[in-house]
């Protein structure tokens, strides 16, 4: 039986990682990519902790439709994207700055 | 799965009961359906039919909603994960009253229909985000609260990149979708840690809250605030606001004035839902010492106000303006939420709606000058007062409301707002209070500077190149000057409004 703290402690570095992609990477697919990780990390801590929520299985549930709500995100996100590259030839967000103060 | 056994009866005839509440949510998925059906089959130029049927169900599932919520004061569907009173009944009626504004303004707006794709999927997507939006109203689980927030989110995405007509749309949706997604991740983790500590996801159960009053005041406070980072994307307050100038001056205007009234509203009624067991003085819960959620509120509250005012002040477009202002007037519906005891419900709602028909009527005015002179910078607005005199005026009028000066609605808005926020001072004596008074004030005067450069530049300046102009009137024209009249109505009777 693995304690629900491992649970915690991997999903807290996987929430890390992610943050970290977002933050530093200058490729807006790399950032969608980390975007994944910090959802992955929230669904992890979701399926662990509903041990606890029998009845309900309130966290089961919420990591399906999580599961699918990201899945839906991606695609909306990676048409845009797309769409981006058409009219700038390159997809790293700093040099896409037509619309600023 | 044999504790499991003995609830299943129970949970089915919990959910069988909760449909013949949504009969207004099951409409706009017919809707949905048709508006698909008719875009698909009918060829008629400019979408027709698609426009008809669209508009047709979002009137029939508010007659719906309207016969179904007259008798309720408040029920909760589905386990408890949908709650239903008389706050959300309100706000469904300004969402639909907002969609609808939405669609005849994407049939007046020149450059969507000219589009090669067409608008028939940018109708299709009006009932979906309405449902999406009236769920939000009443969600009260942190299940609903992320799927209903999903749900508008991906249909916002997908408006801004629509069209993508020019190298701006791109990047403006880019930015929405990239930013959106990263908050709502960071919110559903937050999400997922409050699921720890309590064991359950309904955000109304007492059990909810005497959980989390035993898990250690930073760990709480930490998963509150990550909760709050996805609801503030949506309301856009400062220090969540950046993404709010560049989408808002790069997707098209009809997508700019549905996002900055709809779901921002929505954004509020989650946050009120999220905040009233917190600030409910009748709770047996104490809150937290470390997390009082007026201080931080009421300090978000200030910057933003005084962020988003002084920033409008150097725009030169006037969408961009417009997208300042709007940050100002979420720092200003923040107060009324912060003043929450006694009239602070009701003085919000009321500042929504007045709110919703202002930012309606002036990016409608935007988009009716833009199709003139095709330009969003208000320094060519220059003598254009005197050729097109009824928007001008109407113009002048809308500006009037949004600085909060009387006889318009836009006054009694301001005037609720700051009478129940002065009612909070005077309770509680607390400095937040003072505080927001003040910064409101304050921030009130400088609105005047930049909403006044419209008709300065409109009637003082003049310029040869405006009476080249030539005058072209539609249906918007007339919801405008409708618009317009409404908030002198209401600013004269405000009683019509409650």
């Amino acid at each position: 039986m693995i304690p629900l703290a491992h649970f915690m402690l991997v999903s807290a570095i996987l929430f890390c990682i992610g943050l970290y992609a977002v933050l530093a990477k200058k490729n807006a697919i790399m950032i969608l990519i980390g975007i994944e990780f910090m959802l992955n990390a929230a669904i992890l801590n979701f399926v662990a902790f509903s041990k606890h929520d029998k009845i309900a299985l309130g966290g089961q549930v919420f990591a399906l439709f999580a599961i699918v709500l990201a899945a839906a995100t991606v695609a909306v996100t990676l048409a845009i994207i797309l769409n981006v590259y058409k009219y700038y030839r390159t997809i790293d967000p700093t040099k896409i700055d037509q619309l600023r103060d | 799965m044999n504790e499991f056994l003995p609830h299943i009866s129970q949970l089915i005839q919990s959910t069988l009961k909760g449909f013949s509440f949504l009969l207004q949510e099951l409409v706009l998925v017919l809707t949905f359906i048709l508006v698909i059906l008719a875009d698909l089959i009918s060829h008629a130029k400019r979408s027709a039919w698609a426009y008809r049927i669209c508009i047709a169900g979002i009137f029939l599932s508010t007659g719906v909603g309207f016969i179904q919520n007259s008798d309720i004061a408040r029920v909760t569907l589905f386990d408890n994960s949908l709650i239903l009173d008389s706050t959300s009944i309100a706000f469904k009626y300004i969402f639909s009253a907002v969609t609808i504004l939405f669609a005849i303004f994407i049939r007046f707006h020149k450059p969507l229909q000219n589009h090669r794709k067409g608008v028939g999927d940018l109708y299709m997507l009006l009932p979906a985000v309405l449902i999406g939006l009236n769920l939000m109203s009443m969600a009260s689980s942190l299940l609903m609260i992320y799927l209903s927030v999903e749900m508008v989110s991906i249909a916002s995405y997908l408006m801004v990149g629509y069209a993508s007509a020019d190298k701006r749309q791109t990047e403006a949706a880019m930015k929405y979708a990239l930013f959106g997604s990263i908050c709502s991740a960071v919110m559903l983790y937050g999400m997922s840690l409050l699921y720890g500590f309590t064991g359950t996801l309904n955000i109304i159960d007492p059990v909810f809250l005497n959980r989390l009053d035993l898990i250690s005041d930073p760990a709480v406070a930490l998963a509150i605030v990550l909760v709050l980072v996805g609801i503030g994307f949506k309301l856009s307050f400062v220090p969540l606001h950046f993404w709010s100038p560049d989408v808002y001056e790069g997707a098209p205007t009809p997508v700019t004035a549905f996002l900055s009234t709809a779901p921002k509203i929505a954004g509020f009624a989650i946050l009120i839902r999220f905040l009233e067991p917190f600030l409910l003085p009748a709770q047996s819960y104490k809150l937290p010492d470390l997390f009082d959620f007026r201080a931080v509120l009421s300090v978000v509250a200030i910057v933003t106000m005084i962020l988003g005012n002084f920033s409008a002040i150097w725009q030169n477009n006037v969408k961009r303006m417009l997208a300042y202002s709007s940050i100002g007037h979420t720092g200003f519906a923040l107060m009324a939420l912060i003043a929450f005891e006694g009239s602070g419900f009701s003085s919000l709602i009321i500042y929504f709606i007045i709110y919703a028909i202002m930012n309606m009527a002036a990016f409608m005015l935007v988009d009716k000058v833009a199709d003139h002179t095709g330009s969003t910078d208000i320094r060519t607005y220059k003598g254009l007062g005197k050729v097109l005199k009824v928007e001008f005026v109407c113009f002048v009028i809308v500006l009037v409301a949004l600085t909060g000066l009387p006889p318009t609605a836009g006054f009694i808005a301001k005037l609720f707002v700051f009478s129940s926020a002065f009612e909070y001072y005077a309770a509680s004596d607390s400095i937040w209070a003072l505080g927001l008074l003040i910064t409101g004030a304050v921030a009130t005067v400088i609105s005047l500077f930049y909403y006044l450069k419209i008709p300065l530049y409109a009637y003082l300046k003049n310029s040869e190149a405006a009476v080249a102009v030539h005058v072209k009137r539609d249906f918007l024209t007339v919801v405008i000057v409708f618009l317009t009249f409404l908030l002198i109505l209401y600013g004269l009777f405000p009683g019509l409004l409650s």
